[in-house]
């Protein structure tokens, strides 16, 4: 009895332990990171936010990828043999030839006995990236890059061609997308000329166009896939079950829990190490600083990849038992949170506690810009305002302190913005200082005397003039903030009222054009001052075309340089044009410029080949971590402590056993 | 008997009825078919993949009989909640019964252990202060259930996140992994919060019950017959006290397959509390009226339950 009873006990201290992992897993090399909210699709067309190109990104291989150290960002042949050149083609179009790698193979995935008897998976050929193309120009699958791809040639018209079958003929309607593009003869300007050989031809030049190459929408996608997992009789949709090319596979997909990926054995970089591809190798060289911060250590240089065996997504609602387990060594890496910031992080640099712990900070400014917006077809304080809403907006825009809103709302992560262009990007000026972007309330007082509002007073009504801010945010902390452009303006006599909405409502208010000041940001797509400024092209107004012009700006003269500097290669000329633009956008004033957000991430000792990409890639393959230390660690930062356990029995039986013993006594 | 348990029912469709009405009314008045596939598509979408989505959940029908009596989405949210075919998510197009069947395993791994040592713990801890009635035991039991009580559930789980886990390190923080090798630990912290803070209140409400009963005529009875003390509390004031017990517990049966909310939420178990929570947060509104309907559903039934069971435990009550 007794031996069972202690036996018991060895067995709850043993099961006492605060790993959230199976034991069996502490040797192998399991990157375990995780996740809030799983993302809505993985189908690589439709998904376009960070937390599903976290998957997509490391299952579905792209023609082209950037190269992992280099800054500015450079581009490598990935699935492709090389970068394809612009062919200049009659008419002013022009083509690009993308050659597939030899013997490539998706992963195995049962989907691929449609194509034949027990198969379990096929080479990759040039007509699944066309299949792929189509499908973004197949309205019924709801891309959101429609726009970008518009370029090549014939795009839209397949997208039409394709509504109108659809609704004049069921018949056609119903049967397999593929057999539907087939019969349309697909898209004109997409062209595969033989089993591995692609040809785009874009109407107008757009070099950006290879950049989209490298992202997740353009990757090889097998027809059979799309067409076996289509959510019928008890089968997944597509979106739900991704079937790549890349050095990843998802092998659980639980949304609520957890997602796994493994390695995929079919993978290039596995099957020809021989190749040494640049999509496969980790890189022989970098930026400068990457050496010092251990980014070209001698294990990992040359090494093929990938070097992880398994990633493992946890779902982790709450930012602060995630942020624990991170410093339990139970994840390895962890951006910061805002309660424990001051702990983490002091006078910039890590606390000496976290450099107890060996971990690493690595901050990297996001290619992102935030911004406030006016609505320029507004009568008060957009162009049909004249002269006076442009100094209205000069004036406005002088009294923002984004320094202090960075130290308030964001411990002060992020890079004041001078322009709309972020740092890293061609075209951004580390010298320029924006003259509207100063704190000036003297100069603000005078801009807006000279508007004709002096000290904020409508001359119309007698009183402060009164603006409108809309958002779609109603949270406390959103009217914090709002709160702080608000003050600022009362400052020089204004007097905004902050009108939030529901998101719905606040759709309403922005396709009306019934709003007067907004706040926005945008993360680049991809690394060119073109997919910046293009957010402030006439064609892409919001009130004119549904485009993310949200602030309407209309300008010739911006115009014709956006479309002179659109297709040009990063020279001398483009730089000066670029300059010409932040001129006009500077007197303008459509946006009051923000800032640059700033990532800080902290990483474990056993973590090695870690950079933060800012733009949205696939980075997993480089990562690469040693188990030991981390077993070792894990184990000497959890040690249960068990002594209070002892305490509590002790004590609750020390207040117990004398009433029972008075009581039974005075019974007797 | 019968007629009573049909006539309850009968209420009880009554009730249902009525509840997927009110369900009717405020999801689909308050928020258009329009705007709930805006939601899910993106502001972008073209008019074409709007109408085709809504044309999928089965939205893209006029609300009411009165509009078109054949085909109207009334009568479809009836027939649909009726027949136990949920359709798919408004979020992510996941059939919602197969999403019910993932959560239900870790929702049910957590609440009939919580159940079961819960009031087995009630009960003993009760009886025991009860008999140590008018005593410092006594008094100091009421004292620290009442505290206990008076704390919000959040502070436990806050409270034993950061202690028990984050500086004890007896268990995870969070997280759940059905895995048998490990599912221990992930449960062993929810159970202790769950039990924390529920059995003040069961405690207090059992030792009531179980004062009153010893103060009862048999009780004597049974002394002067010599019985012992232990034989007093178990055998006949357990037993007399089972009514009030039952329909604590019987009502709470139901309620084990929805999971808990907070508890789920908080400790990251993946089940139907934690589903409907996000369901809530995602603006899922076909899952949260799914979740809605069984909640009613099994309150109607619990209650049914809860009137049969008496009969069953006491012969002096009739159901008529």
């Amino acid at each position: 009895m007794r031996r069972r009873a202690s036996g018991l006990l060895a067995a709850l201290l043993l099961a006492c332990s605060n790993n959230p992992y199976p034991d069996a897993d502490a040797d192998r090399k399991i990157l375990y990171t995780n996740y809030r909210e799983a993302p809505r699709t993985l189908d690589p067309a439709v998904a376009y936010t960070t937390s599903a190109h976290a998957i997509t990104g490391n299952v579905y291989d792209t023609l082209l990828e950037y190269h992992y150290l280099k800054r500015p960002y450079e581009l490598v042949p990935g699935l492709a043999e090389e970068i394809p050149r612009a062919e200049p083609r009659p008419g002013g179009r022009v083509a690009y030839r993308f050659r597939l790698r030899p013997g490539l193979l998706f992963q195995d995935d049962p989907s691929f006995a449609l194509g034949g008897e027990g198969r379990s998976t096929r080479e990759i050929l040039a007509a699944d990236v066309a299949f792929e193309l189509m499908r973004i120009a197949d309205p019924a699958v709801n891309s959101p890059v429609i726009e970008p791809f518009s370029n090549l040639l014939g795009f839209r018209d397949f997208t039409g061609a394709l509504a109108a079958r659809r609704e004049a003929d069921p018949d056609f309607a119903a049967r397999p997308v593929r057999e539907q593009y087939a019969e349309l003869g697909g898209i004109e300007g997409v062209r595969v000329l033989a089993e591995r050989e692609l040809e785009v031809v874009l109407a107008a030049p757009y070099p950006q166009i290879l950049y989209w190459f490298a992202m997740p929408f353009t990757t090889p996608v097998p027809w059979e896939a799309v067409q076996y997992y289509d959510g019928q009789e008890g089968r997944e949709h597509f979106g739900d079950h991704p079937v790549g090319s890349g050095p990843f596979q998802l092998v659980e997909y639980n949304k609520q829990a957890s997602m796994i990926l493994d390695a995929n054995p079919n993978w290039y970089g596995v099957r020809h190490p021989e190749w040494r591809a640049p999509g496969a190798t980790y890189p022989t060289e970098g930026e400068a600083s990457d050496a010092e911060r251990g980014l070209l250590d001698p294990a990992l240089v040359g090494q093929p990849l990938p070097f992880l065996e398994r990633i493992e997504f946890r779902r982790e609602k709450e930012s602060i038992p995630s942020f624990n387990k991170f410093l339990q060594g139970y994840y390895d890496a962890a951006g910061i949170i805002r309660e424990s910031f001051d702990k983490v992080v002091r006078e910039d640099r890590l606390s000496p506690e976290m450099a107890e712990l060996d971990v690493r900070l690595e901050k990297s400014v996001i290619p992102a810009v935030y911004y406030l917006g006016f609505n320029m077809e507004d009568a008060t304080v957009g162009a049909p305002g004249g002269e006076r809403a442009r100094t209205l907006r000069q004036a406005m825009s002088l009294v923002i302190e984004v320094d202090e809103w960075l130290r308030l709302f964001a411990n002060g992560r992020g890079v004041p913005a001078e322009s709309p262009l972020p740092p890293g990007l061609f075209g951004y000026d580390e010298d320029y200082r924006n003259p509207y972007r100063r704190v000036d309330l003297e100069r603000a007082r005078a801009l807006l005397a000279e508007a004709g509002y002096p000290n904020g007073i409508d001359p119309e009504t007698g009183k402060p003039l009164r603006l409108t801010f809309d958002t779609p945010d109603t949270s406390a902390q959103g009217k914090l903030r709002f709160e702080f452009y608000v003050n600022a303006w009362r400052r020089i006599g204004l007097d905004v009222e902050i009108r939030a909405t529901n998101y719905n409502q606040f759709q309403e208010k922005v396709r009306n054009g019934a709003y007067q000041i907004f706040q926005w940001g945008w993360v680049a797509d991809y690394p060119d001052p073109e997919n910046f400024f293009f957010l402030l092209w006439s064609e892409m107004a919001r009130s004119k075309n549904q485009g993310p012009n949200t602030a309407n700006f209309s300008n010739p003269r911006f115009d014709e340089l956006f479309l002179s500097m659109k297709s040009m290669e990063s020279d001398a000329e483009r730089l000066a044009i670029i300059r010409e633009m932040r001129g006009i956008l500077e007197e303008e004033r459509p946006w009051i410029e923000l800032f640059h957000p700033e990532d800080y991430a902290l990483y474990h000792g056993w973590l090695r080949g870690v950079k933060p990409a800012g733009i949205s890639n696939p980075t997993a393959k480089y990562r690469d971590l040693d188990p030991d230390l981390r077993s070792s660690r894990r184990e000497a930062w959890n040690e249960p402590v068990l002594w209070p356990l002892a305490v509590l029995i002790v004590l609750s039986v020390a207040i117990t056993v004398p009433g029972v013993i008075t009581f039974f006594r005075e019974r007797q | 008997m019968l007629a009573y348990v049909l006539r309850r029912m009968g209420y009880g469709v009554v009730v249902v009825l009525g509840v997927l009405l009110f369900l009717f009314v405020l999801f689909f008045t308050v928020a258009s078919p329009d705007d709930v596939a805006r939601r899910a598509l993106g502001e972008k979408a073209l008019p074409e993949v709007i109408e085709q989505w809504k044309a999928n959940h089965g939205y893209d029908r006029p609300l009411w009989p009165w509009q078109d009596f054949d085909d109207n989405m009334l009568f479809e949210h009836y027939r649909r909640m009726l027949t136990f075919d949920f359709g798919r998510s408004d979020a992510d197009d996941v059939l919602i019964i197969e999403r019910l069947r993932q959560g239900a395993g870790p929702s049910l791994a957590l609440t009939i252990p919580l159940f079961v040592v819960g009031i087995t713990l009630g009960i003993v801890l009760s009886l025991f202060v009860a008999f140590f009635r008018e005593t410092y035991i006594d008094r100091t039991g009421v004292f620290l259930c009442v505290l206990g009580m008076s704390l919000s559930i959040l502070l436990y789980i806050v409270g034993a996140q950061y202690l028990i886990a984050k500086l004890l390190r007896w268990f995870p923080i969070s997280g759940f992994d059905s895995d048998p090798a490990v599912i221990g630990r992930f449960l062993a912290l929810p159970l202790v919060v769950g039990i924390a803070s529920g059995v003040g209140g069961d405690v207090r409400f059992y030792r009531t019950v179980f004062i009153e009963e010893t103060g009862r005529d048999y009780v004597r009875t049974a002394r002067a017959k010599g019985a012992g003390e232990i034989r007093v509390m178990v055998h006949h004031v357990l037993r007399n006290a089972l009514i009030p017990i039952l329909t604590r517990v019987v009502l709470a049966i139901p309620f084990l397959f929805m999971g808990s909310l907070l508890l789920e939420s908080f400790f990251g178990i993946p089940g139907l509390g934690a589903i409907t929570v996000d369901a809530i947060n995602g603006n899922d509104f076909s899952t949260l009226r799914t979740m809605v309907f069984i909640g009613a559903l099994l309150f109607v039934m619990g209650q049914i339950a809860t009137d049969v069971s008496y009969a069953l435990v006491d012969p002096r009550v009739r159901l008529e």
